[in-house]
């Protein structure tokens, strides 16, 4: 089957394909077609359609209108499982493994070997070896999916999907948790298994990603095509213009310059906790952005958490305003003045099911309850509205649960919980991961507002531009150890990674 | 239309729960009468009073099975210590501070010994019933005194003690859900318990009032039925904590923690009541009503979960 060379041929086409959910549009009448051989990117903000279109085309969303059609065929399906039957396979955000079975389990569930009623456990290894084999792409088979590293459990996820005859596999943000050079192996064999003779259709926030790997780009903006291009014709720039149908312009915000003079308001001495961090030292002074820079995993989330109280340290201190923190747990640190974006906004930050008022004023509840009438709810009101106002959240009351509102405006909720508490040091995490590019302007602006307003914010970020972009100063992280301060004209993204890979 | 079917998905309970009243007002001959209703209020106290504190427990993610244990063990400890000091108020106190205490030991193994709720009541269940048959030494209980059965029996407005303590109780526990920090953070923590920690609320003295609170408010509900039939007995029966957590789930409280209200249970019990209080007055065999309970309650859920997944 594999000898079908023929690059250009078109595997599935869709046809004035539109979808809706309640009342919002997530596709309007979107005509694409996907070729065999090619890497097809699907580029747009949050809400723009790309994940909606990934997911018809496995079968997860049916469509209201329109036609699909496979090698010419009208076809139809409505079920994951009519879609793999069909060879169309996805790799998605989340990844939906049975972490407790082996390799071989994961790989070949649903597609085992059998001998009447009973699995063949040798037949079904040799099954996946000989994949394995054939795409060159080795996982060890008897290991327990749930110890390997997130980029081997892709692995395993992609080879499940070889292992079904997929001859489409659509990668859905597929690098938002991998780390750098994972990230480039993930490419190398995206771009092995175009060669081979898949389709494959990659969506991702990254711009750069998109532009190295992809042969063919589609921009889609508020549920409809804006067009489809070849990748060499974009730049970064023309996608963004794209994607938001304006000039962008910078998307950095200007960044006052700080005060040598003023006071330090966190200072960090050879703070230590065993396998997460070792011997980390430094101040921030009032108003001051400091960028933590370094890969997932290098202990930067968990010096974030530590300094925001959550748990002890083993060694060392932290000093904040004159007190020592980390004693008396999270509520402490609330109250004498700090404030976090956590990492993930799902598992960390919100209730999702709760509404936007009691997930903004959650922290800070006392302020609003007295022991004989409970909350004054129309002062807690007045000042939830007011912060979402001022972190620029777009919603449509505050008593709507905050689950039905998009990825940018569910993470400036945490801004908005955040200013709530007028805090003295932020800690944000991750703030612009999965956020689209209107939203992302929002939080840089607020980080610069604070401070000018003598804030301090200690920013973590995967993404180098942005720590370069509003950062007066960033340490590097690597392995738990900082390995780099640098600032000013220092700060470039080759420096940053360069410490950032150190040994 | 669209604003006519948010309110029915919202209301839904309590909407059924008039339309049956409504139903059973216009067929069913001595429904509709003061007697009747009157009992039926005097017979769902002891569900209310527990009901409303289960409610508490679930929507802060938890559920706790050793409520039947706790309405067994509280009277006949009450009674114990009624029978050797004559003092009724001190039994009560003795009763209710037992209550407390089986609510804080679940509180403990849970909260600090992180065991999954449900397998933790299981265990102290076994604990506390057996509890109950070392303080009876194994035999029925009676009150020495002509007091004990005022507890449930006073009638005030014509409407019996049991009645009115089951209103005070889903009042209380109304307005600590709704209207107090500690309502915000039992719906935070059951909502997302690490983004409640994150956010600085004590998860784990939060999970344990609730237990503490429900522990307290089984014993309650145990003395007011012991106090209407005037004895106590030692047994392994686990009846209660099901038709109270039927209440609670029929009213659309979910199992998964985070969501849910007091006035939702409140008006399951009297749905399940009307219902079952229908079939008697229709005299509708009892084999059949355990059968269409049944499907009523797998209705009901397959309904909320229904139109929970519309939402999205």
């Amino acid at each position: 089957m594999e000898k079908r060379n023929n690059n250009v041929k078109t595997f599935i086409s869709f046809d004035k394909v539109s979808k809706s959910f309640g009342a919002t549009n997530a596709l309007i009448n979107c005509s694409v077609d996907f070729e065999l051989g090619k890497i097809h990117s699907l580029v747009g903000e949050n809400g723009a359609g790309k994940s909606t279109l990934g997911k018809l085309i496995l079968g997860i969303y049916k469509l209201d209108s329109g036609a699909i059609s496979i090698d010419g065929i009208p076809a139809s399906f409505s079920s994951p499982t009519e879609a793999v039957k069909l060879g169309l396979v996805g790799i998605s955000q989340e990844l939906s493994l049975l972490p407790d079975r082996t390799v071989i389990d994961n790989i070949a569930m649903g597609r085992e070997t059998t001998y009447g009623p009973f699995v063949s456990s040798n037949k079904t290894k040799e099954q996946v070896l000989k994949v394995m084999d054939k795409y060159d792409l080795h996982v060890d088979p008897e290991k327990i999916v749930g110890m390997l590293s997130v980029a081997d459990q892709q692995k395993v996820e992609i080879l499940r999907a070889l292992n079904t005859n997929a001859r489409l596999i659509v990668f859905d943000e597929p690098t938002a948790r991998l780390a750098g050079h994972q990230v480039e192996q993930l490419h190398s064999l995206v771009r092995s298994l175009a060669k081979s003779g898949k389709a494959v259709i990659y969506i991702s926030h990254y711009l750069e990603e998109i532009l190295a790997i992809s042969d063919t780009i589609t921009l889609l903006r508020n549920g409809q095509k804006v067009r489809t291009e070849s990748a060499s014709n974009e730049t970064r720039d023309s996608l963004i213009e794209g994607m938001t149908g304006r000039d962008v312009g910078s998307l950095f915000p200007e960044i006052s310059k700080i005060d040598p003079n003023k006071d330090v308001l966190l200072k960090v001495n050879k703070l230590c906790r065993n396998n997460e961090f070792q011997d980390i030292s430094f101040e921030i002074k009032k108003g001051e952005i400091l960028g933590i820079a370094g890969l997932v995993g290098s202990g930067r989330s968990e010096l974030a958490l530590t300094i925001y109280g959550d748990r002890l340290p083993d060694s060392g201190s932290i000093e904040f305003c004159g007190n020592k923190v980390g004693l008396k747990g999270i509520s402490d640190s609330v109250k004498l003045g700090m404030a976090i974006v956590p990492e993930s906004r799902r598992d960390q930050g919100l209730m999702l099911e709760r509404s936007l008022l009691e997930n903004t004023s959650l922290p800070y509840l006392k302020r609003f309850a007295s022991w004989l009438y409970g909350i004054n709810k129309s002062q807690e009101r007045k000042e939830v509205i007011d912060s979402c106002v001022e972190t620029m959240v777009k919603h449509s009351g505050i008593e709507k649960e905050v689950q039905f509102l998009s990825g940018g405006n569910q993470q400036k909720v945490l801004f908005a919980r955040a200013a709530m508490g007028k805090p003295k040091l932020l800690i944000a995490d991750e703030p612009t991961r999965g956020v689209d590019i209107g939203s992302k302007q929002v939080i840089y602006e607020l980080i610069s507002q604070l401070s000018k307003v003598g804030e301090a914010v200690l920013l973590i970020s995967s993404e180098v531009e942005e720590i370069i972009g509003i950062a007066h100063r960033t340490l590097v992280m690597s392995k738990g150890k900082v390995v780099a301060e640098l600032s000013g004209s220092e700060l470039k993204k080759s420096t940053i990674m360069e410490a950032a890979f150190k040994q | 239309m669209n604003k006519a079917l948010e309110f029915s998905k919202k209301h839904g309970i309590a909407i059924i729960t008039i339309v049956i009243f409504i139903l059973l007002a216009l067929t069913t001959e001595g429904f509709f009468t003061e007697r009747n209703l009157r009992n039926i209020l005097d017979q769902q106290s002891t569900i209310l009073i527990a009901a409303s504190f289960m409610t508490i427990v679930i929507i802060s993610g938890n559920f706790d099975i050793s409520v039947s244990a706790i309405f067994v063990v509280s009277p006949l400890f009450t009674l114990f210590v009624e029978n050797a000091t004559g003092n009724l108020f001190l039994g009560v106190l003795a009763g209710i501070s037992i209550g407390l205490c089986m609510g804080a030991f679940n509180a403990i193994v849970v909260t600090y010994f992180k065991v999954n709720s449900f397998i933790a009541t299981l265990a102290t269940s076994f604990m506390f019933f057996g509890l109950g048959y070392l303080i009876s030494d194994r035999s029925l209980m009676r009150p020495a005194g002509e007091a004990y059965q005022q507890i449930a029996r006073t009638k005030i407005f014509d409407i019996t003690s049991a009645a009115w303590l089951s209103l005070i109780v889903v009042i209380i526990a109304s307005i600590l859900l709704t209207r107090t920090r500690f309502g915000r953070n039992v719906f935070a923590t059951g909502g997302n318990q690490e983004a409640a920690r994150l956010a600085g609320i004590n998860v784990a003295r939060v999970q344990a009032t609730t237990f503490i609170l429900l522990g307290g408010a089984a014993a309650l509900a145990g003395i007011v039925s012991s106090s209407r039939s005037i004895s106590a007995q030692p047994s392994d029966d686990f009846s209660f904590v099901f038709a109270v957590l039927t209440a609670v789930i029929v009213g659309g409280t979910s199992i998964a923690g985070g969501k849910g209200a007091i006035w939702r249970t409140v008006a399951a019990a009297f749905f399940l009541a009307f219902m079952s209080n229908g079939f008697n007055l229709n005299q509708v065999d009892p084999l059949w009503q355990r059968i269409i309970l049944g499907l009523v309650i797998v209705i009901a859920v397959a309904i909320d979960s229904w139109s929970q997944r519309r939402n999205v």
